[in-house]
């Protein structure tokens, strides 16, 4: 019999039980969905976050003192250690191009031209060289010591006159008091600059540590202009740094980092006193830190996809099952072909394709279907949509696998039907 | 093998079946039918007439003894080379018809012929044109419950036809039918065997079996006896078994009785060959 012949005959009987055969796809769509979904939704998020990373900021180092065993992310049981001091001695260092503390000071409010928009996420501090040149539209970065602020697209743009380069924005701090920032500089994108913000969208506004972090950190803004020397820079510590390197070339950020934790662990740093068994520094670039994120990411989606894996074992039995069922509902058929000169191949053919059938239309419905839940879920968290190609002919292959793997069975034992029982049944 | 030979011959088959303490279905039948006659086959329930006919429709081999259908010795064929066999040289015809209920009537006919590769167009061209002869021509895409009794079974007949068998193998095939449509197909038989197919028809019916030129009686697993129809009704049936089979290999028709006997010890040779094996 020809091939083309016997799928022809087995979509027919397929075609014949709607209902059971739909109910019986059901587990297998189901898995597929379910890998192919959650697959491309890692995929998109994965492209996402690593689409965010700049080549500049590659040579970044992201830094925080924690205890060494801690999990999770970037800051995760981060303490204040680095000083002011300690970030200028490091800055100092030959194999650093610069070092500086970051830092968000809660904001309530920002206020332009008479209108005034919420800023929950803040403001936030750091060197001057953490906004790049490259990544600036239109004027400069800010300078240290000077109540200036790079911001945003999307907060330059949330007013209702667009915030331009030389505007002054009046900022509502949360211990109280206002800053007045002069904007110096809009950056190109409105994405986050670092792993310490995060990636998506928002309105930012970035300002040099001093004067803003350093006021905030040692009391209530008392006076704005003039930053007490005496008084500020010793006691004020930072949470987080960053370090950057020459380039973004491996051994120089290594480098880098071996020079910024020996000058850390030495005596000569303020850092060092709380440094011990349970507190070390932590220097990571983006690429390390969303390494953390990915396997984190791969884990779970490992995870996922063996639960899909056990849905493709629960569909071939029912697929198994259902073809089981056909063939003793059908035997009187196989008979009847069998008399009128069908091979035991050929009823083999019949049955198996049935089940690869149903495994591939499977297979194709749940590929359908988990794209389109991965493209919605992706566009819901506003990611760039990747799709897994190699995941979809992945899915095919494996609709073909369970339709072999649990059509076998009952395709034998259709074929070794013998005619003459075959024929007498009822 | 071709056209050498009858359309089936048989020597001293046996078919035991083990069912606790074996059972004879068949206790040595040697008959022959002749390409083109038209042979009834009678007996009460359990005489060996189903066995019998799983023989003639290559669906099963004997425990021993010879068995040939178109010339072919089938006990020494493989499983796949009797199934082909039994896809060419036997046409089916089945009490309860035996359709595929999910096929129209023109693809039923032309089901035959896909196991045998024949393309599309072929096959239903072919089936088209046996609907025709067997006066369906305008029900060729109805679904066998759309169709009467009568119908499924002159659908039934297209199919055995379809692959122009040597043999036409019926089994009751008029048992569900009214007396109408039964004179009807009956007819059709008729109609096949006087363009030159080899008709055997399984029934308990005196005036089904009457259709035919000779019904051979079963008993007990034994041919009881074999009654001529050709000249007159005159049953000129012996009592004795010994004297049936006497009668099956002198009386009938001289010409093929001479081959029957030669033919026989031929068989009586590869019997014994099937023995030793």
């Amino acid at each position: 019999m020809r091939p083309l012949e016997s799928l022809r005959l087995s979509w027919r009987s397929i075609r014949g039980h709607r209902l059971r055969s739909a109910l019986t796809t059901l587990g297998v769509i189901i898995g597929i969905a379910a890998v192919i979904a959650f697959v491309s939704l890692g995929a998109s998020l994965q492209a996402g976050i690593i689409g965010d990373i700049s080549p500049d900021d590659q040579r970044n180092l992201y830094g925080w003192a924690a205890d060494p065993d801690t999990e999770g992310g970037p800051l995760a049981g981060a303490q204040f250690v680095f000083s002011q001091n300690d970030l200028d001695n490091v800055s100092e260092l030959e194999p650093v191009e610069a070092a500086y503390g970051y830092a968000t000071i809660d904001a309530q409010s920002i206020t332009y031209g008479g209108e005034t928009r919420l800023q929950g996420d803040g403001l936030i501090a750091a060197g001057p060289s953490y906004i790049r040149e490259g990544s600036l539209k239109e004027g400069r970065q800010f300078q240290m010591g000077e109540r200036e602020a790079v911001i945003n697209p999307a907060a330059a743009e949330q007013f209702d006159e667009n915030v331009s380069v030389g505007d002054e924005l009046e900022v509502t701090i949360v211990t109280g008091g206002t800053e007045t920032l002069t904007v110096v500089g809009i950056t190109d994108s409105s994405e986050g600059q670092s792993p310490f913000e995060g990636f998506e969208a928002a309105p930012r506004i970035y300002v040099p540590t001093d004067p803003f972090y350093v006021d905030q950190a040692v009391g209530p803004a008392a006076g704005n202009g003039d930053t007490d020397v005496d008084n500020g820079d010793r006691d004020v510590r930072f949470i987080a740094i960053v370090v950057e390197a020459p380039s973004a070339d491996q051994d120089d950020v290594d480098r880098t980092r071996d020079a910024a934790i020996a000058y850390f662990e030495s005596d000569q740093s303020d850092a060092s006193e709380f440094l011990g068994d349970d507190l070390a520094v932590i220097l990571q670039t983006s690429t390390e830190l969303l390494q953390q994120l990915e396997d984190i990411l791969g884990l779970l989606q490992n995870f996922i996809v063996g639960i899909a894996a056990i849905s493709l074992v629960v569909g071939s039995i029912g697929i198994a099952n259902i073809m089981l069922v056909s063939v003793t509902e059908r035997t009187r058929e196989i008979g009847i072909m069998k008399a009128v000169g069908a091979q035991n191949r050929d009823i083999l053919t019949l049955f198996l394709s049935e089940a690869v059938i149903l495994g591939v239309v499977g297979a194709v419905l749940g590929t359908a279907l988990g794209l389109a839940v991965g493209y919605l879920g992706a566009w819901y968290i506003d990611l760039p949509l990747v799709y897994p190609f190699e995941y979809v002919v992945l899915a095919i292959a494996a609709g073909i696998g369970v339709g072999v793997i649990s059509g076998l069975y009952p395709a034998w034992r259709a074929a070794r039907t013998d005619p003459i029982d075959a024929l007498r049944y009822e | 093998m071709g056209t050498v030979g009858d359309a089936v011959e048989m020597v001293d088959v046996r078919k035991t079946y083990q069912i606790g303490e074996p059972v004879h279905a068949l206790d040595g039948v040697t008959l022959s039918i002749p390409r083109g006659s038209y042979t009834a086959i009678m007996g009460p329930s359990g005489s060996g007439k189903s066995t019998l006919m799983n023989l003639v429709g290559c669906l099963d081999t004997p425990t021993s003894g010879t068995v040939s259908i178109d010339g072919q010795e089938i006990s020494g064929l493989s499983d796949r080379e009797r199934t082909t066999l039994r896809g060419t040289t036997v046409g089916f015809v089945f009490q309860t018809f035996n359709l595929m209920p999910r096929l129209n009537a023109l693809e039923n006919v032309a089901l035959p012929q896909l196991f045998r590769g024949v393309s599309r167009e072929k096959r239903h061209e072919r089936a088209r044109d046996l609907l025709g002869r067997v006066g369906l021509g305008d029900r060729i895409d109805h679904q066998p419950n759309e169709l009467s009794g009568g119908q499924r079974q002159r659908v039934a007949l297209a199919r055995a036809l379809v692959n122009d068998p040597a043999i036409i193998l019926a089994d009751e095939p008029t048992g569900n039918l009214d007396s109408e449509t039964e004179a009807d197909v009956l007819d059709l038989f008729e109609e096949f065997h006087d363009a030159g197919t080899t008709m055997i028809v399984v029934t308990h019916e005196r005036h089904v079996a009457e259709r035919a030129e000779r019904i051979i009686h079963l008993l007990d697993g034994e041919i009881e006896w074999i009654e001529s129809l050709d000249e007159s009704n005159s049953s000129s049936a012996s009592d004795s078994r010994g004297e049936t089979k006497g009668s099956e290999m002198g009386s009938n028709e001289g010409a093929i009785d001479h081959n029957d006997v030669a033919r026989g010890d031929e068989n009586g040779a590869s019997t014994s060959d099937d023995g030793g094996r």
